[in-house]
């Protein structure tokens, strides 16, 4: 798989997790990797490089990180949308 | 510098008394930076009312690591402006807290360029914790610290940025060396420290003995305490040096944990067989005692502060390895520890808790460290035994053939 369409799936599962569940990032992993089918290390990969520009964004509560779409403010924050 | 004066008689009396305060260091703070002064008032106010008002947490941070800076908000921000953005940034230590004046400058002035000039050095889990700046500041401090050589260091469900003592550097006493073991740890989990992957954080502490001067035992998942395998070497002529200033029954043969020092008032003698290492005799009679032989570490894990459950203390899993450069033994255990837990804890669970879950017999299983006696912990505990399909049918063969021969006992 393509990495631009491994980093689709990857957005559409943390999307469809938004609002229900603190995805980790071994549960986008796992999920995206069991899903279609792709090593989970190129599931990391793909998943690191969408954190590095900004497409995802680590965010953390009560002690326990997790790995999720970046609001607004984020993006805004980081010069990533004006 | 500095706007509104805050009338503070409550966080005054913290000043009183003979040890430094950490109100003195704010109010001088407080002179040139405005964040520090709003601090210092809303910390008056925290007090008079008996309530905190931070909030902690959220999506603050730098682009593509996910520790190193933890969020905290205030509820008054309207009343104290300075405080209403206060976050903390951790920078990864060097080993041993050893720095240069020059780094310990250059480290200051960036902060008080971009945050409040207040500082924790350093703060528990050992990093250098700046208190107190603003998002909009975030991704310049990264960029002046980490063009400078330095790094964030762990929080959130990460490995959190290990720590040692002074080791070798200062000690004669370490019996491995903790500040390049820490070194060598840090560079090679980097993903793990900033890129939060577990279901909790996961601290590694490194001690050189068993004085284990950055209790490691209490307050790591992973202690990694120095001990040796051979016999203490007794000094004799020593020993009678020290029997003329101390009472050697009370405070080395009664205090001895093992029971496994005598002194008949001429010669002391040691039975190493049943030492544990715990360092309190060499400590107290450091010309006369001394360790010998091989080196290495004890490899404890598990211990926490109450959150979940309750504190734990580490627990041993390796009773002994040796720690050499470049650590590949410890560093393939450490991987195959952390895939366990992964597979076995919820999120916000310590591994010290799921092993007390699931039982410290799966965990050795998974990991592949053999049951030994030195990982029992108290009397009359589950020795770790592990018996096998085969071990089972082994046994009921030897049972059926016992029973057809007449010789079977129950």
């Amino acid at each position: 798989m393509e990495i631009a369409e491994l980093q689709n799936k990857i957005y559409a599962f943390c999307e469809a997790a938004k609002g229900k569940k603190k995805l980790k990032e071994k549960d986008i992993i796992k999920g995206v990797s069991e899903a279609e089918g792709v090593p989970g290390d190129e599931v990391k990969k793909a998943m690191r490089l969408m954190i590095d520009v900004g497409k995802l964004m680590y965010s953390y509560g009560g002690g326990a990180s997790s790995v999720e779409i970046p609001s607004e403010e984020y993006l805004r924050e980081k010069g990533l949308i004006k | 510098m500095a706007g509104k004066k805050y009338n503070t008689p409550l966080i005054d009396d913290l000043e009183k008394g003979p040890w430094p305060s950490f109100v003195t260091e704010m109010k001088k703070a407080a002179k040139k930076s405005e964040m520090s002064n709003d601090a210092l008032g809303h910390l008056e106010k925290c007090y008079a009312t008996k309530k905190g008002y931070w909030k902690h947490g959220g999506i603050v941070g730098v682009l593509g690591y996910g520790g190193g800076v933890i969020g905290r908000y205030s509820e008054l921000g309207d009343e104290f402006p300075g405080v209403a953005h206060f976050h903390t940034v951790r920078i990864n230590q060097p080993s041993a807290f050893f720095y240069t004046g020059k780094a310990l400058k250059e480290i200051c002035d960036i902060w008080d360029k971009y945050g409040s000039g207040l500082t924790n050095v350093h703060g528990s889990t050992g990093d250098l914790v700046l208190l107190g700046t603003k998002t909009e500041h975030l991704e310049n401090i990264f960029a002046e610290y980490s063009s400078r050589g330095w790094d964030l260091g762990g929080s959130g469900s990460a490995l959190r940025t290990p720590s040692c003592c002074v080791g070798p550097a200062r000690c004669e006493w370490s019996n491995y060396d903790t500040l390049d073991l820490t070194y060598n740890l840090t560079q090679e989990f980097q993903d793990e420290l900033h890129r939060p992957s577990f279901s909790y954080k996961f601290k590694i502490k490194s001690s050189g003995c068993a004085c284990d001067c950055v209790a490691a035992l209490a307050r790591a998942d992973l202690s990694i305490i120095g001990t040796w395998k051979g016999d203490i070497k007794i000094d004799q002529a020593e020993v009678k040096n020290y029997a003329k200033t101390m009472d050697i029954k009370a405070e080395i043969v009664d205090m001895c944990p093992t029971q496994c020092i005598s002194y008949d008032g001429k010669e002391m003698k040691i039975n190493n067989k049943e030492c544990s290492r715990c360092m309190h005799c060499i400590t107290k009679m450091t010309k006369a005692l001394r360790p010998s032989g091989e080196r290495g570490a004890t490899l404890c894990m598990g211990s926490k502060a109450p959150i979940v459950v309750g504190s734990l203390l580490s627990w041993v899993i390796v009773p002994f390895i040796k720690l050499e450069a470049p650590y590949t033994e410890l560093k393939d255990l450490l991987r195959k520890i952390w895939d366990w837990w992964d597979e076995n804890g919820k999120p916000r669970e310590r591994i010290g808790e799921v092993i007390e879950i699931k039982g410290m017999r799966s965990f050795l299983e998974a990991i592949g460290v053999a049951p030994q006696p030195q990982q029992v912990k108290e009397p009359r505990k589950d020795p770790f035994m592990f018996y096998t399909d085969e071990d089972m049918a082994g046994f009921k063969a030897k049972e059926a053939e016992e029973k057809k021969t007449g010789k079977y006992k129950f």
